[in-house]
C-alpha cells in the first residue's frame, strides 16, 4: 500500500469560519477551560454537551443550545456533575469528561469518562429530554476511554466502541441489556509509521451510512514535545461493525490554526461527535487544544473516499 | 511434617518443592502456578508450563495424597490454533484458576497475544476435552477468578485491571458467563504495606461462616524488582463487593531457597488451594516462577488473619461480629 501524496493543509474537514464556536469567554460562569462535547439534534436544536474544566481542577459536563449549530448558548448550572452519591461517588472524584450521546429508540443515552484514583472507567446515563438525567451503571473496568453506542442493535445485542488502555486501540463490546458486556474484539490498533501510530480512540458514535458505518476516531502521535492529537476516519460493516472496510491512511483533521496549537494541552482537534445533515454534510464538533469549541465540515462523500484509499 | 519458618501464617511442606522442572516429561522452561482440585479419589493440579520457547501451556499433574504429583507426558491445554481464540492466545496461556459449578470445572486463566493480556474461560467435565467458552474481558486484565456460587442469581469473579497505573482487586457480575459488569473495586494497594505496589485475586474464593475468603498476592517494588507475598481477605458473603476483614501481614513470603531463587526470584504466588475435611487448608503456589509448592494452614487461621486489622471495623464490630481477634 502506497501512501497517497496530499496538499499541506488540505483536510477533508473545512473549518467554520465562525471558529472557535465556544471559548471559556463565552461562558457564563467562571472555569479553568473547555474541553470536549458531544451532539445531538433534537427539536430543531443543536445540543451540545461541554466537558467543562473547573477552577478547582475537577470535569463536569455543561449543556449548550443552538438554533443553527453555530452560535450556541451555554447553560449558566451545570448539566451533570461528579456524583456525590454511592455506587457512583467514589469513581468520579476527580470529575466526569468527554460525553457522547447516541439515541437509541426514544431514549438518549451519554457514555462518559468517570476519573477517580482508582482509574478511568466509562459510565453510562440516559435521558429523554436533556432535563433529568439517569446514571445507570459504569460499563467498563479501568482503565477504558473514548467508549460510545452504535445507534442500534445487531442480532438484539447493543454494541459499544472503548479504547481501553492497555493496547491504545479501539476495541468493540456487546450486551443484551446495557449493563454487562462482553464478547470484545479489537477492531483499529495504531499504525507505526503513519500519523496515528501510538493510540487510537472513538472520536463519537459512529453514523450509518448507506456504505455502512462512518467512524470519526482520533490518533495520536508522540512527539519529544507530547503527542499530537489528530482526526481520521473508518467505514464498518453495516452488520458486523467489528469489521473494519476501509480506514483513512492520512488525518482528516489535523491542528494547524493557532486556537487548536495553543492551549492547555496544545496540539490537538479532538471530537466527541457530529451530525450528520439531510444534505450528507458532516459536522464535525471538536475541541481544540482542550481550550474551546470548533466546527468542522465536510461532505460525507469526500469522507468515505479518503477510507477507500486504504480498504483493510 | 510442616517446617515453620519466619512469621508466616502458612506451614510450608519439608519436601517441597513438589514439581519443578525435571518432573515434567515434557521439554521445559519451567513450572509454576498450578490450579488443583479434587476429582474422584485423586487430587488433580493444572499445572502452567512455559515451554522452552517462551510461552505457556497447561499440563495435568494427579496425586492420591496431594502431595506427592505425577505430571501427565502430554499437555492438556495449548494456546490454540484456529477459531477465533487463536488471535488471543498466540503469546500462550497462563495462570489457569478451577471453579466447580454445577457438574462443570470451568477454568479461568490468562490469554497472552500482542493485543494484551486477556481472560479466558474454559470448561471441563472429565479433564480430557476442554472446551473454549469465551473470552471474558478485554485486554489489561488478568487473575480472573470464578466464585463458586452465583450471588443473587449472578455468576461473579474477582480479577485485576490496571487503574490509573495501579493494579487492584475488582467484582464484576455475569448472567451468563458471556457478559461482565457492574463492576466494583474490592481492594487496592495499602501505602506502608507488603501489599504497597500492587493486588490481585489468586485463589477462587472459599465460603466460611464468616464470608468469602479470597487469598490474594500482593507486592511491594524495591529497588531490585517486586517482591511478591500472599495475603488474605474476607468479603461479605451476601454482597462480595463489601470488605468486612483484611490482613494485616502476609502470610506467607519468600524465604526459601527455591522461592528466592529462579525466573524471577521473591515470588510466592498461589492459584488454589484444597479445603480437606478437617479444615486444613493445603494451598499451591508458584515459587520464584521457577517450581510449585504446598503449604497449609487450618481454615480458622486464615479466616482469622482477615481480621488481624481494626482499621475496617469498629471496636464495636470486632467484638460482636467478629470471633476471632488476634492481639
Amino acid at each position: 500500500m502506497y501512501r497517497i501524496a496530499h496538499k499541506t493543509g488540505q483536510d477533508v474537514i473545512k473549518r467554520c469560519k465562525y471558529n472557535p464556536l465556544i471559548t471559556i469567554d463565552d461562558l457564563p460562569f467562571e472555569c479553568s477551560d473547555i474541553w470536549n462535547a458531544g451532539v445531538v439534534r433534537l427539536h430543531n436544536q443543536y445540543l451540545l454537551l461541554l466537558t467543562v474544566e473547573t477552577l478547582e481542577g475537577s470535569g463536569c459536563i455543561y449543556l449548550a443550545r443552538s438554533a443553527d449549530g453555530y452560535g450556541f448558548l451555554v447553560e449558566p448550572e451545570p448539566f451533570m456533575t461528579a456524583s456525590r452519591e454511592e455506587p457512583f461517588a467514589r469513581y468520579e472524584t476527580f470529575g466526569i469528561f468527554d460525553p457522547r450521546i447516541t439515541k437509541i429508540g426514544s431514549k438518549y443515552f451519554i457514555t462518559y469518562l468517570a476519573e477517580s484514583e482508582y482509574g478511568r472507567r466509562t459510565g453510562l446515563a440516559c435521558t429523554d429530554d436533556f432535563q433529568t438525567i439517569d446514571r445507570m451503571q459504569f460499563i467498563s473496568e479501568p482503565d477504558t476511554k473514548s467508549a460510545c453506542l452504535f445507534a442500534r442493535t445487531f442480532e438484539g445485542c447493543y454494541a459499544m466502541l472503548e479504547r481501553p488502555s492497555a493496547g491504545d486501540s479501539i476495541w468493540i463490546s456487546y450486551s443484551d441489556d446495557l449493563i454487562h458486556w462482553g464478547s470484545s474484539k479489537v477492531v483499529i490498533t495504531p499504525r507505526g509509521g503513519y500519523w496515528d501510530s501510538n493510540r487510537v480512540g472513538a472520536a463519537g458514535p459512529p453514523i450509518e451510512i448507506e456504505q455502512g458505518w462512518l467512524l470519526v476516531y482520533y490518533g495520536e502521535k508522540d512527539t519529544s514535545a507530547g503527542p499530537l492529537i489528530r482526526l481520521g476516519a473508518a467505514i464498518l460493516d453495516r452488520d458486523d461493525p467489528s469489521c473494519v472496510l476501509g480506514r483513512s491512511n492520512i488525518p482528516i483533521l489535523a491542528p494547524r490554526e493557532r486556537y487548536e496549537r495553543i492551549g492547555d494541552v496544545g496540539n490537538i482537534v479532538f471530537s466527541c461527535g457530529a451530525i450528520l445533515e439531510e444534505a450528507g454534510q458532516l459536522k464535525v464538533y471538536y475541541g481544540a487544544s482542550d481550550s474551546c469549541i470548533c466546527l468542522g465540515i465536510a461532505t460525507v462523500d469526500e469522507v468515505v473516499q479518503i477510507c477507500r484509499e486504504n480498504r483493510e | 511434617m510442616m517446617q515453620k519458618r519466619g512469621r508466616d501464617l502458612l506451614q510450608r511442606w519439608e519436601h517441597n518443592p513438589i514439581i519443578t522442572y525435571d518432573d515434567v516429561p515434557l521439554q521445559n522452561n519451567t513450572v509454576f502456578n498450578g490450579t488443583p482440585v479434587k476429582f474422584g479419589d485423586e487430587y488433580l493440579l493444572l499445572l502452567r508450563v512455559e515451554g522452552q520457547q517462551g510461552y505457556s501451556f497447561f499440563c495435568l499433574a494427579r496425586s492420591e495424597d496431594g502431595l506427592h504429583f505425577n505430571v501427565d507426558d502430554q499437555p492438556c491445554m495449548l494456546p490454540t490454533e484456529d477459531g477465533p481464540f487463536a488471535l488471543w492466545e498466540e503469546n500462550g496461556l497462563e495462570d489457569p484458576r478451577i471453579t466447580f459449578i454445577d457438574g462443570w470445572y470451568y477454568i479461568m486463566y490468562t490469554a497472552v497475544s500482542g493485543y494484551g493480556h486477556r481472560i479466558a474461560l474454559a470448561r471441563t467435565n472429565d479433564f480430557e476435552n476442554f472446551e473454549r467458552i469465551v473470552m471474558v474481558s478485554g485486554p489489561g486484565n488478568k487473575d480472573g477468578v470464578l466464585f463458586p456460587e452465583k450471588i443473587d442469581g449472578y455468576y461473579a469473579r474477582l480479577d485485576r485491571p490496571i487503574g490509573n497505573g495501579v493494579g487492584s482487586i475488582w467484582i464484576s457480575y455475569s448472567p451468563d458467563l458471556k457478559n461482565w459488569g457492574r463492576s466494583e473495586l474490592i481492594i487496592s494497594p495499602r501505602a506502608r504495606y507488603w501489599d504497597s505496589s500492587r493486588v490481585g485475586a489468586s485463589v477462587p474464593p472459599i465460603r466460611t461462616e464468616y464470608g468469602w475468603l479470597e487469598i490474594y498476592h500482593g507486592f511491594k517494588m524495591t529497588s531490585t524488582g517486586p517482591i511478591y507475598r500472599i495475603g488474605t481477605v474476607m468479603l461479605d458473603s451476601d454482597n462480595p463487593a463489601k470488605v468486612i476483614g483484611r490482613c494485616l501481614n502476609p502470610v506467607l513470603s519468600p524465604r526459601e531457597e527455591y522461592e528466592r531463587i529462579g525466573d524471577v526470584r521473591n515470588v510466592v504466588f498461589a492459584s488454589g488451594a484444597i479445603v480437606e475435611d478437617d479444615g486444613e487448608v493445603k494451598i499451591y503456589y508458584g515459587a520464584a516462577d521457577t517450581s510449585i509448592c504446598v503449604a497449609t494452614a487450618h481454615i480458622d487461621e486464615l479466616i482469622e488473619s482477615c481480621f488481624e486489622k481494626t482499621e475496617l471495623m469498629s471496636e464495636d464490630f470486632c467484638k460482636t461480629t467478629c470471633p476471632y481477634r488476634r492481639i
